[in-house]
């Protein structure tokens, strides 16, 4: 056999087996099947859900803490004000004192 | 360059903010105190402060309306042991700085009764008040409120007769 004769043999049409269209279209209908098969984590539905979960935490997170900063700053000024009108009046009432006595 | 020019605006703008905050070192009477109260509120938390405060409760209505306009408050207090752990030299330092052109003393009250002191400072911004200082002494405590911004006085003195704190009548002719 020249080498002619090789190539028209290896290059001649070959017909599919008579099952070839049946393992197609098993192979087809198994790819779902496949994919449920997938563990549930690594599903992207899954890990949009997971994505929003962690983002609401996130902002629910950081709410709590702005809140929780911004109780603990108005405490902190009410009793920065409570001391600073509680020594005022204590000046008030020491000059008011003093006035009394001179006046009586 | 117009970015530029902000930036330098912003800068002088915070520079003199923080340059109305009376500089007083408490580190000595800090480490003999054995109580202390330390509050020191400025810029953004301030005003998240006051966003918290209600307009539906009196006393914070109040005190929401004084304190709008500040720019800072910080209050110091200091309570000792016993007698003699703060010396007059310690009270000196912190009439220092109140020394300037800017501040006036308003009151200056001393009971050998009790041995209370109290020394009431505004800083005089223009027409009106600019922030107000106050060193108080008992022979057990110390306490420094300064607070930077426009203060209105006689609401800060009728917030005396809310909060728990007995009202004074006080002489309102001048």
């Amino acid at each position: 056999m020249n080498l002619d004769d090789e190539l028209r043999s290896a290059l001649r049409r070959r017909e599919p087996s008579p099952d070839f269209t049946a393992r197609v279209l098993a192979r087809v209908s198994m790819a779902p099947v496949m994919a449920a098969q997938r563990p549930w984590f690594s599903r992207p539905a899954t890990r949009w859900v997971a994505a929003m979960a962690a983002t609401l935490l996130l902002a629910a997170g950081t709410l709590e803490y702005r809140h929780y900063q911004g109780e603990r700053a108005k405490s902190q000024v009410l009793l920065a004000m409570h001391i600073a009108a509680r020594k005022l009046n204590r000046a008030q009432k020491k000059v008011q004192m003093i006035t009394h006595r001179s006046n009586s | 360059m117009k970015a530029a020019a902000w930036l330098m605006a912003l800068g002088l703008m915070a520079g003199l903010a923080s340059a109305q905050e009376v500089k007083w070192n408490y580190d000595k009477l800090a480490a003999k105190a054995s109580d202390s109260v330390d509050v020191s509120l400025s810029g953004p938390l301030l005003r998240l402060a006051t966003k918290f405060l209600s307009d539906d409760d009196e006393d914070e209505a109040k005190v929401k309306k004084l304190v709008g306009g500040l720019k800072g408050i910080y209050v110091k207090s200091f309570e000792f042991k016993k007698p003699g752990e703060y010396t007059p030299a310690d009270l000196e330092s912190f009439r220092a700085p109140l020394r300037g052109a800017d501040w006036e003393r308003i009151v200056g009250v001393h009971s050998t009764e009790d041995g209370e002191t109290v020394e009431v400072y505004i800083k005089n911004e223009g027409k009106g008040i600019g922030g107000l200082a106050i060193i108080a002494s008992e022979p057990k405590e110390v306490t420094l409120v300064n607070i930077v911004g426009p203060i209105d006085l006689d609401t800060l003195s009728k917030l005396g007769g809310h909060m728990g704190i007995p009202e004074v009548e006080v002489d309102k002719k001048k």
